[in-house]
């Protein structure tokens, strides 16, 4: 690790001390949507909803800030998750047929989630097909001490819980087969396990459904079949009525039968009634139904599928039908499963639902069913971040409380319903104290909506949607012709959900954004070289918005734009609600998307960049100021736009050569040889297969030219007021970086502000910067004498911070991809760097300068540059000395979205997109940590956790971190062996046993650690020994 | 073309070592006695007599300083030639053929003046001095015209393209190369690639990623050297080593160090290598490619590779970023007509908006000044150069009004674009003479005879 090479620089016992108060790394929370949902269940007696997905994962969520996440150490679908009511405790069906119980424990006076045991369902003697002993569905009984398994083989086993160990009862199908009448059984296996359902009343007794319709009462404690159905559809699934009298089957044609269960007739041959809902075309199938008695009269049902197969086959639907009541649910994204909350005392007589929870793929639904017309409850967490892709993110922190109110109540305008109040999932409690201030986090959207969300705590919740669209003229202009419609149709669609991938024009897209909080004022940009300055108004306003063309080629020759073209903005006055309201539209000619966008309220300019050259705008006046060719003339690919023909050919040549290449490399897989003549013949056999391959993977080595493709990227513009005349008068300046390593910096003349109207703004080139080693300028930043960040505007005028130092001279820092460079002002000469390229190897991806507060001393803190490589992994530095502070491994280098997405806060946050739907927050800083801090009370009869507690899972894992759990494998071996041990011993230790002791004197050594120490193999051997020194305890083993 | 700044270095030291010893030296040129050899010099039509010690010719540089003040053409760049015994012109511009030249003059030294950018190297070491050896000559002249002579230049206009470095240090299956692109418009010109290295240790082979050279750009910087070869395995650049780094961080460290790249490589080639032997070497962690040959296994010189740098020699790759100062004035309350059309409301396009940039005739342009900004605290070769260049820069763009520069249509430019003015250093092989010469007014210490 980085820490233990800085050591031996600065072998300072103080400065670390300082370090480890202000630095540490944490992935705190998870914000969005989890990404590929799979599993869905729900503890009414906890009130508690879990979500299980494709990679593994485990989120708990109850009352908002109550959240809670499990990783399974194998990258498994999650399939069905189970509670065991009321006793926190969870068990998960993964795809690999593994089960596994997971449990709530409470530590450090909070709650975590973690595996407690797993088990295999072992195949049936003799046979050696796994696909018969492939689970299907689970059962757990009421009193949840036993657990049914119903198999792809038609057999149901039996395992005792929480121990989940097999108990000697298995039924298979021969064993129903033998009262089954012979006319029914036509030589055919009745399928597998679709359905198991406790009787309501009598828990010896179960209802089992075959796939090929045959549904059978059985009794667990006599053994033998109560009742026969003799369904002649093939089974979807099973849903028993309250009273225990009667259940519903629900079938792959479509329909739903329901059966009357009678002690007089053992073999029902027909149900009571049979219903195909959307017959009587083909339908689909049926995959799930419910049936909630009301007290008011007719029951509830609630079905997924069941469509039209010809007409609606590609819809995804749920139907909700009471009476004459029936409402379709269209969903955007496919139903995943779905339950409803409801009351399950047994003394009550009806099921009374109140809610309905939709899992979709994309997004969680909640529906009020007690509420006429049934109206969707907005959730207050698992907000569908991704409802159009995010092309932006930016975050700002500590709003003023005036203009966070401002936007609330916008926001509310827009959505009424946007308390939480009447939220039916609120379990546990959350005990995180409220966020001291308030943040903010924007997503620009690629149909051309900003949001904001409230970043505040935990959970993240819906603010404001912005749209930009409604300012150009679009193609389709899409008047609600859905809702319409759908009067007459039949079915009675209704469309639900805000998940819609699909933009109307890709031009909308938002690039950039840029806020001042002080004065509400926002500036978006998007990939048609759009610039729209926008003003927060409490009003309704019906205005003409001014649009001004600004030419970036300036009169540049012989480049012709075959890109898109810009769009038309609309003629004549547009409405505008209350809230952000465009006032003045800048558009860049050629019309390529914005790269570079940035702000001054108090200056009343806006400066904005494309990969042709970037312009400043007085917004006040509605004049341009500046326009500035950044282009090289060799660069001709910058003028063919991004659909252009031919560059989209070569890069899909390009990308297709290197899948080959790449399915080429994975598909080899080599076995580990470990003896030493092994490792010989087995480099042998690589030498002679490398031979084989014609062209390896190659890098020219070919420093950075001038005519690169793409030198006139605008990369970053930044204003400041500081010295670039001379070393006496400071004054307003602009600065730009480009792709090729040049930085214009201009210093502007400001009207005072009564002059504001009657004089005009002026710029003049000021300085002209070429890195000579012609890396993209990623920042720009000014400093004061102090070496402190210039403030942002307004921030003095008002009294928010301290003045910038103005006596010493002020310095600019520019951080390049290569290295970060401090040069002095107004002369500018290199003062300080740090190249991080030319050392470790890794390019410069995002930097931010942050502020980091002691954790002992809140009076203490320091700036630092914070900055993310393509590798991945944050570089802390010091700020104005750049000297290397910690380095921490964050995002995995191959997950480039997730890279290209990161965002720093000032307060020594982030957050990145470990999937289209979810931010990651992380937290460098020890003292600014926003994580999960919630308490579940939970009673159990036997308490495992005491003796597992030694799974140190980490709480934040994910399935994005999978590199963790595998690099646990070896311990977690390790783990079962004592787990079994300690499950075979009766002993059970009260809940501070030794286990919780160990894991604390492990300290802060995680598997990174562990990690780098073997990556860095020279170093190593001295680390080992500092650790052995220091900690007095072997390094690396997080289970002794 | 673009060996713009080396010069300015070696005159500089010239210049200082002039000034340290010329005075005493000049004695021994006084001095005159029987050893005198009697020399003639030409420059142009001017003719000069004087003489010098045959036995003590002394140094090269006072002679070039005597000469330089005999014919008072101080401030030039000349290039000195005599003619030989054959009649052959034969250049003097070191102490050897200096010595050589005054040793061998038979009545007397013929010596030739001519400005450096006049010389016709071609003439060197052909009798175009004398009409005698006609046929002689006509013969050379055969040869000369079929095979032109490969031009090489003075000491002084030699520039370091690459070179073979710490070779006392690394072990001999080791190469350490250092790759200077500085005013070369040559591209580094290689490739690199994955592959795996067998490593000979105890435990037997172990086979280990390595960074490969696959290709060689021809007509490249590292084809040109003939340093590297395809297949040589990388082991560190710039004294980082590349084990455990993968192969883009590797290409974008060799990027970032492009300025001056510092290679070290176990060549594929082993058969090139110096014995040594003066020490038992090769190391412990000795690496082959695949493809080639596994052997050297030997004990110790592993530990050179990691200490092989001192820090001066990581920093000695300074690169400095060119900074263009526009002269600032206050900005007079101008009313740009263009600007001002544009501003009366939006709705209309404002489709040229005139950046306040400077005007297009040179005459007008505001002046400035361009300088480097570099770590003139760290004395480093490519410091010293790049102040050279620095000042070459500065006094380009100073001296505008200078006819000859504002004639330079790359100056002329009002766009000032950095690319160009880069473009011009590197293009604009004059520069490379106009460099000032100090101290060369000395007290004159001129035997006339």
């Amino acid at each position: 690790m980085m820490k233990f090479r800085f050591r031996r620089q600065g072998n300072d016992p103080h400065r670390e001390k300082i370090k480890q108060d202000l630095f540490a790394f944490n992935k705190t929370v998870e914000h969005g949507f989890p990404n590929q949902p799979s599993a869905l269940a729900y503890d009414p007696k906890l009130q508690l909803m879990a979500i299980g997905t494709k990679s593994g994962a485990i989120k708990l969520y109850g009352a908002p800030g109550v959240e809670m996440t499990g990783l399974h150490k194998d990258t498994a679908a999650v399939t069905q998750i189970h509670f065991l009511y009321g006793q926190g405790r969870i068990l998960s069906l993964l795809d690999d047929n593994t089960i596994h119980l997971w449990e709530i424990v409470q530590r450090e006076n909070r709650s975590h989630l973690i595996e407690v045991h797993s088990f295999n369902l072992p195949g049936r003697p003799g046979i050696e097909s796994t696909s018969a002993t492939r689970v299907t569905v689970m059962l757990l009984n009421l009193g949840c001490d036993l657990l049914a398994l119903g198999t792809e083989g038609g057999g149901v086993h039996f395992l005792e819980l929480p121990t989940l160990t097999l108990l000697n009862k298995s039924l298979f199908q021969d064993e129903v087969m033998q009262s089954v009448p012979e006319e029914y059984k036509c030589g055919k296996s009745l399928g597998p396990v679709e359905s198991l359902q406790e009787h309501p009343k009598d828990s010896d007794k179960i209802l089992i459904g075959y796939s090929r319709g045959l549904v059978v009462l059985w009794d667990l404690n006599s053994r033998h079949v109560d009742n026969l159905f003799l369904g002649k559809q093939q089974l979807e699934s099973l849903v028993w009525e309250r009273s225990g009298n009667s259940f519903v089957s629900s079938h792959s044609d479509g329909g739903y039968m329901v059966w009357a269960v009678s002690s007089s007739n053992p073999c029902t041959h027909d149900p009571i009634s049979s219903t195909i809902p959307y017959g009587p075309f083909p339908c689909k199938a049926v995959n799930k139904i419910l049936w909630r008695t009301t007290e008011s009269g007719a029951p509830l049902v609630l079905f997924s599928g069941g469509m039209p197969r010809a007409s609606y086959g590609d819809r995804h639907c749920l139907t909700i039908l009471q009476d004459s009541s029936h409402v379709t649910l269209d969903f955007t994204s496919r139903v995943i499963d779905f339950f409803t909350i409801h009351c399950t005392d047994r003394d009550k007589e009806f099921d009374e639902p109140s809610a309905l929870v939709v899992l979709l793929e994309e997004e969680l639904v909640v529906i009020d069913l007690q509420m006429s017309g049934w109206p969707t409850v907005p959730a207050p967490y698992l907000a569908p971040l991704h409802s159009s892709a995010i092309t932006f993110s930016s975050h700002i922190s500590n709003v003023p409380p005036k203009f966070w109110e401002r936007m609330i109540s916008a926001g509310q305008q827009q959505c009424p319903l946007q308390n939480y109040d009447n939220w039916p999932i609120c379990g546990g409690k959350n005990l995180a104290p409220d966020p001291k201030q308030k943040e903010l986090l924007l997503t620009g959207h690629e149909d051309g909506t900003v949001r904001f969300w409230d970043a505040s705590g935990v959970s993240l919740k819906p603010l404001y949607k912005l749209s930009t669209a409604n300012i150009f003229q679009t193609d389709c202009d899409h008047n609600d012709s859905l809702t319409q419609a759908g009067e007459e149709e039949w079915p009675p669609f209704r469309k639900v959900g805000c998940f819609d991938p699909y933009s109307d024009d890709p031009r909308l897209g938002i690039q950039k954004i840029s806020l001042c909080k002080y004065s509400g004022k926002l500036v978006v940009a998007g990939t048609a070289g759009q610039v729209i300055v926008m003003v927060l108004s409490d009003e309704k306003s019906d205005h003409m918005i001014d649009v001004a063309t600004v030419d970036l080629l300036q009169d540049r020759e012989g480049f012709t734009w075959k890109g898109h073209d810009r769009l038309p903005p609309k003629m004549g006055p547009v409405v505008f609600a209350p809230g952000f309201q465009p006032v003045v539209l800048v558009q860049c000619m050629p019309p390529a998307a914005v790269t570079a966008v940035t702000l001054h309220a108090e200056w009343n300019l806006i400066a904005f960049g494309t990969s042709h050259g970037f312009g400043l705008f007085d917004y006040h006046r509605r004049s341009p100021v500046l326009a500035r060719c950044t282009l090289h003339p060799n660069d001709s690919l910058a003028m063919e736009g991004p659909l252009s023909r031919v560059k989209s050919l070569k890069k899909s040549l390009r990308q297709s050569f290197r899948r080959i290449r790449k399915s080429r490399v994975s598909g080899k897989k080599r076995a580990v040889v470990n003896s030493p003549t092994g490792k010989v013949r087995e480099a042998n056999a690589q030498l002679a297969e490398r031979d084989a391959e014609v062209t390896p993977v190659q890098r020219r080595i070919e420093p950075r030219s001038a005519d690169d493709s793409l030198s006139g990227v605008v990369r970053c513009l930044c204003f400041a007021d500081t010295f670039l005349r001379d070393g006496t008068h400071h004054g307003p300046t602009m600065w730009a970086g480009t792709n090729s390593g040049s930085v214009y910096a201009y210093a502007l003349d400001v009207p005072s502000l009564e002059k504001f109207s009657e004089q005009s703004v002026e710029a003049l080139l000021g300085k002209e910067i070429q890195l000579m080693h012609r890396a993209p300028v990623v920042s720009i930043a000014v400093l004061d004498g102090r070496g402190t960040p210039l403030p942002e505007p307004y921030e003095v005028s008002r009294d928010l911070a301290k003045a910038p130092d103005m006596q010493g001279s002020h310095s600019v820092l520019i951080a390049s991809e290569e290295q970060f460079k401090i040069f002095t002002l107004p002369k500018v000469s290199a003062k300080t760097k740090f190249k991080l390229t030319a050392h470790e190897g890794c390019r410069v991806r995002k930097v931010a300068l942050s502020n980091f507060t002691s954790v002992s001393s809140e009076e203490y803190s320091e700036n630092a540059l914070v900055c993310l490589t393509n590798l991945g992994d944050l570089h802390v530095f010091s700020v104005p000395a750049l000297r290397p502070q910690v380095r921490y491994d964050c995002i995995r280098k191959e997950d480039i979205s997730g890279i290209a997405s990161c965002v720093f806060t000032k307060t020594g946050q982030g957050f990145y997109l470990i999937s289209p739907s979810e931010y990651e927050r992380f937290s460098l800083s020890a003292r600014v940590i926003t994580e999960p801090l919630c308490r579940m009370d939970v009673e159990r009869p036997h308490d495992l956790s005491a003796h597992s507690s030694s799974t140190t899972l980490p709480p934040q894992a994910n399935g994005t971190h999978k590199t963790q759990a595998e690099s646990n494998s070896v311990e977690t071996e390790d783990l079962l062996e004592e787990m079994r041990s300690a499950l075979s011993s009766p002993v059970l230790d009260s809940p501070n046993s030794s286990a919780d002791i160990t894991l604390d004197t492990t300290g802060d050594l995680t598997v990174e650690d562990v990690k780098d120490f073997l990556m860095t193999v020279d170093e190593a051997e001295n680390n080992f020994r500092n650790i052995t020194e220091e900690d007095g305890r072997p390094p690396g083993i997080l289970i002794n | 073309m673009n060996r713009a700044h080396h010069p300015g270095r070696a005159e500089k030291f010239q210049a200082s070592e002039m000034n340290r010893s010329f005075s005493n030296k000049s004695q021994s040129l006084r001095s005159l006695n029987m050893n005198a050899v009697e020399v003639k010099s030409k420059y142009g039509a001017e003719f000069r007599r004087f003489s010098v010690d045959r036995l003590k010719p002394g140094k090269f540089e006072e002679f070039y300083k005597l000469i330089m003040t005999i014919h008072r053409i101080a401030n030039m760049e000349v290039m000195i030639g005599y003619a030989d015994v054959h009649g052959d012109l034969l250049p003097i511009n070191n102490d050897e053929n200096f010595c050589k030249a005054v040793t061998t003059a038979h009545p007397l030294l013929r010596l030739f003046i001519q400005r450096q950018e006049e010389v016709d190297y071609s003439n060197f070491g052909t009798s175009t001095l004398t009409r005698k050896k006609k046929a002689v000559v006509t013969l050379r002249n055969d040869l000369n015209r079929k095979r032109p002579h490969i031009r090489i230049g003075m000491p002084q206009d030699f520039r370091p393209v690459s070179s073979i470095i710490d070779v006392d240090i690394l072990p001999e299956s080791h190469r350490r190369v250092r790759l200077y692109r500085h005013g070369s418009d040559k591209p580094l010109g290689f490739y690199i690639r994955d592959g795996t290295s067998v490593r000979v240790t105890p435990h037997g082979l172990e086979k280990v990623p390595g960074i490969f050279i696959s290709r060689l750009v021809p007509g490249g910087l590292a084809e040109s050297t003939g340093l590297l070869a395809v297949n040589d395995e990388v082991l560190e650049v710039n004294g980082i080593e590349v084990t455990g780094k993968t192969l883009d961080q590797v290409t974008d460290m060799m990027i970032a160090n492009s300025h001056n790249l510092i290679v070290t490589v176990k060549p594929v080639n082993q058969r090139n290598n110096v014995v040594r032997s003066s020490r038992i070497s090769g190391s412990s962690g000795q690496s082959s490619d695949s493809s080639g040959s596994v052997g050297y296994p030997a004990i110790t010189g592993a530990t050179a590779i990691s200490h092989g740098y001192s820090p001066e020699d990581l920093e000695s790759d300074e690169e400095s970023d060119i900074v263009i100062e526009s002269n600032i004035k206050r900005p007079s309350r101008r009313s740009n007509a263009s600007v001002a059309s544009t501003a009366s409301r939006s709705q209309t396009q404002t489709t040229a908006v005139t950046p306040p940039s400077p005007p297009t005739r040179p005459q007008t342009r505001p002046p400035s000044t361009v300088s480097t900004a570099s770590f003139h605290s760290q004395p480093s070769f490519n410091g010293t150069v790049h102040n050279s260049l620095s000042y070459k820069l500065h006094k380009d763009l100073t001296l505008q009004n200078n006819p000859y520069h504002s004639s330079n249509p790359v100056m002329r430019d009002s766009n000032g674009s950095l690319h160009k003015i880069l473009s011009s250093l590197r293009t604009d092989p004059r520069h490379s003479l106009a460099l000032p010469r100090g101290g060369v007014e000395e007290d004159g210490t001129v035997i006339t005879l």
